[in-house]
């Protein structure tokens, strides 16, 4: 078949049944391709080769190499004709309206010409649709063999700079020859991913890297690959974790996203970040443990991460950075996989490092600040988070903001020195839910609440006091009203009663909590005891503690024998008393010496019993028996763990002075 | 085709479809024959397909008659308590070791945790449910040697597998910072009341470990409870004729349950990890499971608001932004995102040599 092309220029064609397809190829006017790519191509080569030997040698470019030690040179540099085998370009896609045969000589190809027919026969047939007619073209191909054949041809040393155009042209030949084999193995693996047949065309995608891995052996480099090869090569990178993905086969998608970002395939940056995102994404979500990269691609000194969470947290961290270098486009996903990703492992505190970093312009002011403040709050670096809530709240950016308002009322409900601040915070938000969300009233009158009880701690007339009190009661039964079955809210307003020494509705109070949380949590079964005893009904308050006991962990147990301890000295039961404080040192003991940083409870971190304040108390029970010597023992332990503390000196002195009332009589 | 790329493929093949072959095969066909035989005494009817099935726990984690027959059971409000045989083949089946059979168990961790935890609160003995959950928390014990999983967050400055910064790390703050994502497990013979939620909490962590093995009903299960615990307000209504509202299939003593159960972090952590999934697992491309996740993280979300929980907050609202731009790739034609970027781009040139 002959194909009359552009202005005159009419190519013989050995085989038949080839459609030309867009044939209305026009050149433009005047431009002698030939010229212009011969041209292009030798300065683009020089460019190519500097960089590729500044980033091979001696890396003092300034720029940060980031992720791919195949990555070198900018994304454009690809995408041109550079070669002269490949004209459309990347860049300016409006040229591809006009085609362009280029024509070179035949010697030296690797490939019969039977074979190319047919690779492109079923490529037009692949772009046609027709998947299933391209399917059986590539079958009829023995693709492997031809693989086999262009090895030798290609696995030659880098050309010298003797002889060089030679090299080069056999180089070009060859590649071009590869690059049609590669393809239609390319395109048999996306055939065979249209019909379904995943596993099929993950086998031929991975083989399309077998190949390019023995044809380069030392990776691939920008000096010796055409730029339609390494479209290929990209693709396949790409495409192969997908197919394992779909076709369920995870440990195999992983290799494969380790693979595509470990060895040298000389990717473009979008497509590297695409290709890490992905894995990121994959490791987060998928529950495939990955397990640690092997043994062969850790490098000296280097982090290796050791599990899914870690792989991820990198990966998307190197995104951020390469946001932030501007070498590649910001995607505010990875943002969001992040945040997910650290508050998960409660590392929000690095998070906020991660957000203070993002470029300005990207986030509204004040949406940083509110992620930020919730960060820093979510560390428990609360005055960090005041002080961004005080900026996003001011009534310049964003005064209605429900969620800081909220937040920031709580912060401020936690200091007696802020709790002023907090009622603000929480009326406005109260107004506020009024308007938007109802069903946050409740939380804004629970904080109100909150903060009048802190304020009345620190009030400087009576009067003041119990109006604080009654402002805190007030609005707790209203918050109450609206979420009768919030347990934190029903512990908040049991502790507010018992202060207030109303310690029946106080009572009911602690016994709904208990009953709301199934008696899981620990503060609720002392709150309930602590009532008890209030009410001089020690024996019910103690049962209450072994209850609690029950309920707990051996490790756990610490503030409940503190608390049984006292119950049983105000039973005035001194040497059971004694007995629950022996308890509790083993156990204080035992903790200190096996406590690691891993061996949390929340539950119990907040009032952890110290070693020092069962010396101390000891050393009081001792001397209120008068065993001078016992408690003399214990204050001097006590002395050794905190050596000036007012406590200890107080009961030092007692002990003294009753010593000398003895020794006087 | 070569015959070399036909080898590679009957290989792997073969070790594709005979995941659940080890070496011990048949003496886990075995075990698994004679669970399916104890279950037929427990369950009304057995799909006979099911003793005839060439992979029986295959199908017996799959089959929808089963699910079903098992899912009524753990709904109903006795369920759970000492005496319940279900529990006790539940409580078997994991004990027996075989991996396929630890799948089944999983598959229905969702509704036992939910109708556990709903329950946990009105004081009514649940051995049963506890047995299974402790079995689980024990293996995971041993299985870990009681080890915390830690996370050290790295710092982009310093050089790592991927990545080669040239600019050295100005700062000294070169530490790691080592996160606990799950804390050193203590051996546990009861379930006590405080460490109700890290027991569960566990099991759940073992749950998302197979969760991409997970059938959907499963998944979807799972969703509509985090809803019911999560308490949430607006959802409420719909609640009693929610499928997954525990209790009201046997009539007598009906409660409403599941509204703003405790929710502490050793529970939400391993819940928001099995949403995300839920949420991101395109690869599965469940449109269900998907709206199901999608709902509970917004009752969650509304949940953390409520408690005014930093961290919840974060995770929650990135994962409903994340939802938003799933929703958005979803409804486009090709299902995929707007390009397929592994498209050969169609041209209209010829190369020729």
């Amino acid at each position: 078949m002959s194909a009359r092309l552009g202005s005159g220029l009419s190519l013989g064609l050995g085989w038949e049944g080839l459609i030309v397809w867009g044939v209305a190829l026009h050149r433009r006017p005047g431009t002698l391709v030939g010229q212009h790519l011969a041209s292009g191509w030798e300065a683009r080569r020089g460019l190519n080769i500097s960089e590729g030997g500044l980033s091979l040698g001696s890396r003092a470019s300034g720029g940060e190499r980031l992720v791919m030690r195949a990555h070198r040179g900018k994304g454009e540099d690809r995408g041109h004709g550079w070669g002269g085998i490949w004209l459309v370009d990347g860049g300016t896609r409006r040229r591809r309206g006009w085609g362009v045969v280029h024509h070179r000589h035949r010697e030296g190809r690797g490939l019969s010409s039977g074979l190319e027919a047919r690779a492109l026969l079923g490529k037009l047939e692949y772009q046609r649709g027709n998947v299933e007619g391209a399917l059986r073209v590539f079958d009829g191909i023995d693709l492997q063999a031809a693989i086999q054949r262009l090895q030798p041809s290609l696995a030659e040393k880098p050309p010298s700079k003797k002889g060089r155009n030679r090299t080069e042209s056999q180089h070009a030949v060859s590649q071009h020859a590869a690059s049609l084999v590669l393809e239609a193995i390319y395109l048999k693996a996306k055939s065979l991913q249209k019909l379904g047949r995943l596993t099929e065309a993950a086998q031929e995608c991975k083989s399309v890297l077998d190949a390019v891995e023995k044809i380069f052996q030392q990776g691939i480099l920008d000096v010796e690959v055409d730029n339609k090869l390494q479209e290929i090569v990209s693709h396949a990178v790409e495409l192969l974790p997908e197919l394992w993905k779909q076709a369920g086969c995870h440990h195999e998608a992983i290799s494969a996203y380790r693979r595509a970002l470990l060895s040298l395939w000389n990717l473009e940056n979008d497509c590297c970040t695409r290709i890490q995102k992905e894995f990121a994404v994959f490791l987060l979500y998928s529950g495939v443990e990955a397990g640690p990269p092997s043994l062969g691609v850790q490098i000296d000194s280097s982090y290796v991460p050791r599990n899914n969470l870690e792989e991820a947290i990198l990966l998307l961290m190197i995104l951020l950075r390469k946001f932030h270098l501007c070498k590649a486009n910001w995607d505010p996903s990875v943002m969001e996989h992040l945040t997910f990703a650290l508050s998960i492992c409660n590392q929000t505190s690095v998070l906020a490092k991660q957000v203070e970093e993002i470029m300005p312009g990207v986030y509204h002011r004040v949406d940083r600040w509110n992620s930020l403040a919730l960060c820093y709050s979510g560390a428990g670096q609360n005055k960090a988070a005041l002080n961004l809530l005080r900026k996003s709240l001011h009534k310049h950016e964003r005064p209605d903001d429900l969620m800081a308002l909220l937040l920031a009322a709580k912060i401020c409900s936690e200091d007696s020195y802020l709790a002023a601040e907090g009622v603000g915070y929480a009326q406005r938000a109260i107004t506020n839910a009024e308007q938007h969300a109802d069903h946050l009233k409740g939380v804004g009158l629970h904080m109100l609440g909150l903060c009048f009880g802190k304020q009345a701690k620190v009030c400087s007339s009576d009067s003041e006091r119990s109006r604080f009190q009654s402002e805190a009661l007030k609005s707790l039964d209203g918050a109450i009203a609206l979420e009768h079955k919030n347990s934190d809210l029903i512990f908040d307003l049991g502790v507010r009663y018992a202060e207030h020494r109303n310690l029946n509705a106080a009572l009911r109070c602690a016994k709904q909590f208990i009953d709301e949380t199934g008696g899981s949590v620990i503060k609720g079964w002392r709150l309930l005891a602590l009532i008890l005893s209030a009410q001089q009904r020690f024996s019910e308050s103690e049962i209450v503690t072994d209850a609690a006991l029950d309920e707990t962990a051996k490790w756990d147990q610490g503030p409940l024998l503190r608390l049984k301890a006292k119950l049983k000295i105000s039973q005035s039961l001194p040497m059971d008393a004694i007995e629950m404080y022996r308890y509790l040192l083993a156990l204080v003991q035992a903790q200190r010496k096996s406590f690691g940083p891993f061996r949390v409870n929340p539950q119990v971190d907040d009032n952890k019993v110290n070693e020092f304040e069962v010396w101390h108390g000891l050393a009081n029970l001792y001397s209120s028996l008068s065993h001078w010597k016992d408690a003399e023992i214990c204050l001097g332990k006590a002395r050794q763990l905190k050596q000036y503390t007012a406590e200890t000196l107080h009961t030092e002195g007692k002990n003294s002075k009753s010593l000398d009332y003895f020794i006087e009589f | 085709m070569s015959d070399h790329t036909t080898a590679e493929l009957t290989v792997s093949d073969a070790t594709a479809t005979a995941t659940s072959a080890n070496p011990s095969q048949s003496d886990s066909f075995s075990k698994v024959r004679k669970a399916i035989q104890s279950l037929s005494t427990i369950l009304p009817s057995i799909p006979p397909s099911l003793s005839s099935s060439s992979n029986p726990s295959f199908s017996l984690l799959h089959d929808p008659e089963i699910s079903t027959h098992i899912s009524a059971l753990l709904r109903r409000s006795s369920a759970g308590a000492g005496d319940d045989n279900l529990c006790r083949w539940l409580y078997e089946a994991f004990q027996s070791g075989d991996p396929g059979l630890h799948l089944v168990v999983l598959r229905y961790i969702p509704l036992l945790a939910g109708a556990y935890l709903s329950r946990a609160t009105l004081r009514r003995p649940l051995a049963g449910f506890e047995a299974v959950l402790l079995a689980l928390y024990a293996h995971e014990t041993t299985s870990r040697a009681g080890q915390p999983v830690t996370v050290n967050v790295p710092d982009v400055f310093l050089p790592s597998l991927y990545h080669e910064p040239t600019s050295p790390a100005k700062s000294n703050s070169t530490t790691l910072n080592l996160a606990v994502v799950s804390p050193t497990l203590e051996p546990h013979g009861t379930v006590r009341a405080t460490r109700r939620a890290r027991i569960v909490g566990v099991a759940l962590e073992l749950y998302f470990g197979k969760i991409n093995e997970m059938p959907k009903s499963s998944k979807i299960d799972f969703c509509e409870f985090c809803t019911v615990w999560a308490g949430d307000r607006d959802g409420h209504h719909n609640l009693r004729s929610d499928p997954s509202q525990v209790g009201d299939t046997d009539g007598g003593d009906e409660v409403e349950l599941g509204t703003h159960i405790p929710l502490p972090w050793e529970l939400l952590q391993p819940i928001l990890r099995i949403l995300g999934h839920c949420v991101m697992g395109r690869w599965a491309n469940d449109k269900e499971v998907f709206d199901a996740a999608k709902e509970a993280c917004r009752s969650l979300h509304v949940r953390a608001m409520h408690d005014i929980n930093a961290k919840a907050i974060l995770a929650t609202e990135s994962l409903i932004r994340l939802g938003n731009n799933m929703c958005f790739e979803m409804e486009l034609p090709n299902g995929n995102g707007c390009v397929d970027p592994h498209e050969i781009p169609t041209t209209n040139v010829i190369t020729l040599n």
